[in-house]
């Protein structure tokens, strides 16, 4: 299916579920024929941004490259899907202006939350001094002023906000609202007449 | 919605009720709470506020329920009927959820993070993802496609879930639709309660329909004591009022509404404005057309269910006639032939309102050109291939305006005096919430 590119960047503290919402948008929109592209950033940082540390510095040249290849997929048609904690504000605004089609979903969840769940172990570690410059614990986070969307992950269910986000893609009209009005069939139509039929409206 | 409102919002911890019940006009409930066939009503009522509603024009479930969920005429929310013409062209199309134009009561629970569940609201297929569960109601086809989330799917299936009654059983018999009404209201109302039980909410919008699929067909029996299904048509009510007191002894604090989207009387006769539109020389069909697809060259205005008149003008369908500087006074002239149309002496048509009376917003371009409302017993209709004006089917119920039911758990003395319309009932739910009522809609609290 042709499709307009956009970036579709996730937001959010490690362990918010960023990567998990990632996956289930991107299966969906390939479901849907699109093509899609993810960039995590766990795994970014094996290759494209090797070397770089954590320090602010490190994070925005980090954040800059992810953007950069963002952009080169959205002109082409692709749909980007970014999932990276990206902790400051205005890199994350500068990557928005230089790419457009842009939009930021805000995974937000509780720290007190996140600690408690601890998948990968990383709070404790970092709590206990072992990590350091660990957004939330001991570096900032500066949450987005007006994110497309946000989704809370310690209210939602992984597909409830997959669900929303591809909604708002739909509404942006990034792609083609599949899932009512077109997929409302020939035989949908049919059996509506003859259910209206049945109470005399047609 | 500014910053502090949301904390407020955030804050507040009031939950709101609605129960609906299609169809239930407000002089029966005020009958059967004073006769003892609905006991739990009538302590309901005792402590609070059984007031008569006006419906949408028109008053049928498709734009009386989207103006509920929208609290806006349809001139914002763009619903006009069960169908509709596609523009541009005479096609028939059936409006969705998809077609409704204006943000939904629960989009605005939701932004203030109050999660709503929402069960078998008519106009609500296919199901729009929210915060919270959606099963949409008539004329919802595919449960998958009826059902947010997906994974509510398969509980429904486990309990037997009925979308709808199949009103195509009075074709079996009168006992069989009985049957069938009583069975999907049973597993209605089992839905209703185990999701109010154990689903997390903060506002709760279930609707029954059997009511008005009960009314349709048996609405004869309601006042005739001799009628062979008029204790059968009370024995229904008791069920009804049952779950109403299974919801009321649920009650905490939470704000309970009661409503119906209009109310029912038994018919006289159906009538048929196409017909009538073609005697007096206004509408020429194909022969046996049976849709208004099949109109024929040289029409000057057609009808659609229940009681909107178009004009075709020029320009704004492929076979236009009407120049669009001639359109007010054709509209003048049909509204002076409707008002003269009688049934042995009886006049029929209570009034002929036009577009700009009932509808204003950015969709009233497409809406009617006239909207035709009867007296009592007078049940206007759209079909093209009858032969005369006035006839009976199988029907005998149909909908009135003025006599819509709504309750609300306060004190009169709390509440406007005035009469309540159905788009007052979303801003009344957002009020209970602790809510502000949006700008994009047109009724207003009923609290003082």
């Amino acid at each position: 299916m042709e499709g307009k590119g956009v970036t579709l960047w996730f937001t959010g503290l490690s362990g918010a579920g960023k990567t998990t919402l990632a996956r289930l948008v991107e299966t969906e929109l390939r479901r849907r024929g699109h093509k899609v592209e993810v960039l995590d950033g766990d795994v970014v940082r094996t290759n494209l941004s090797k070397g770089l540390g954590f320090s602010k510095e490190d994070r925005d040249t980090n954040i800059r490259r992810i953007g950069f290849v963002c952009n080169l997929l959205t002109r082409n048609e692709v749909i980007a899907i970014a999932a990276a904690i990206s902790p400051y504000r205005e890199v994350r605004d500068e990557v928005r202006r230089d790419i457009g089609a842009f939009v930021e979903v805000y995974v937000r969840c509780p720290i007190d939350v996140l600690a408690e769940r601890d998948v990968k172990g990383l709070y404790k570690k970092a709590l206990a001094g072992e990590i350091k410059h660990f957004t939330g614990i001991d570096d900032p986070y500066e949450a987005p002023l007006a994110p497309e969307v946000i989704v809370e992950t310690d209210r939602e269910t992984p597909d409830e906000s997959a669900a929303r986000i591809i909604a708002k893609l739909e509404e942006l009209q990034y792609i083609a609202a599949t899932s009512a009005v077109d997929a409302y069939s020939d035989e949908d139509d049919a059996e509506v007449r003859r259910r209206l039929e049945a109470l005399g409206y047609v | 919605m500014g910053i502090f409102d949301r904390f407020k919002a955030k804050e507040s911890q009031q939950r709101a009720v609605l129960i609906g019940l299609d169809g239930t006009p407000c002089t029966l409930v005020q009958q059967f709470t004073k006769d003892g066939t609905m006991p739990n009503m009538a302590k309901l009522c005792a402590e609070g506020a059984l007031l008569q509603m006006d419906t949408s024009i028109p008053d049928i479930s498709s734009v009386a329920w989207t103006s509920f969920m929208t609290g806006a005429n349809p001139g914002r929310h763009g619903i006009y009927g069960f169908l509709d013409v596609q523009p541009n062209s005479y096609k028939i199309y059936f409006p969705n959820s998809r077609h409704i134009k204006s943000e939904t009561l629960w989009a605005v629970a939701n932004r203030a993070g109050k999660r709503t569940i929402v069960i078998n609201v008519p106009s609500t297929y296919p199901a729009q993802p929210l915060d919270g569960m959606l099963v949409a109601g008539f004329v919802a086809v595919d449960i998958n496609k009826a059902t947010y989330p997906a994974s509510l799917v398969p509980r429904l299936q486990a309990m037997d879930y009925r979308i709808d009654v199949d009103a195509r059983k009075v074709q079996q018999s009168h006992d069989a639709l009985m049957d069938d009404v009583l069975v999907t209201l049973d597993r209605r109302v089992k839905l209703l309660l185990e999701l109010y039980d154990k689903e997390p909410w903060d506002l709760f919008v279930g609707v029954v329909t059997e009511t008005d699929r009960l009314q349709h067909f048996f609405m004869d029996a309601a006042p005739d004591a001799a009628h062979k299904y008029h204790s059968a048509f009370r024995d229904f009510y008791r069920r009804v009022d049952a779950f109403i007191g299974q919801v009321a002894e649920r009650l905490k604090d939470e704000t309970l509404l009661i409503m119906s989207d209009h109310g029912f009387t038994p018919i006289k006769q159906q009538v048929y404005l196409n017909r009538w539109l073609v005697e007096h020389g206004y509408l020429k069909l194909k022969e046996n057309a049976r849709s208004i697809e099949e109109i024929a060259d040289g029409s000057r205005a057609f009808a659609m269910d229940p009681g909107r008149v178009y004009i075709n003008v020029k320009g704004k369908y492929p076979q236009g006639t009407v120049a669009p500087g001639d359109a007010a006074s054709l509209v003048a002239e049909i509204k002076q032939g409707l008002a003269e149309i009688s049934d042995n002496g009886a006049p029929i048509v209570k009034r002929v309102y036009e577009r700009d009376e009932l509808f204003s917003g950015p969709v009233v371009h497409l809406a009617p050109d006239l909207c035709v409302q009867s007296h009592y017993g007078y049940d206007l209709k759209g079909a093209v291939n009858k032969t005369q004006l006035m006839d009976r089917e199988v029907f005998t119920g149909m909908h009135t305006q003025d006599d819509s039911t709504l309750f609300i758990n306060s004190q009169a003395a709390a509440l406007r005096s005035d009469k309540p319309h159905i788009t007052d009932v979303a801003p009344t739910l957002l009020a209970a919430l602790g809510l502000e009522v949006p700008a994009t809609m047109d009724g207003r609290s009923m609290f003082r």
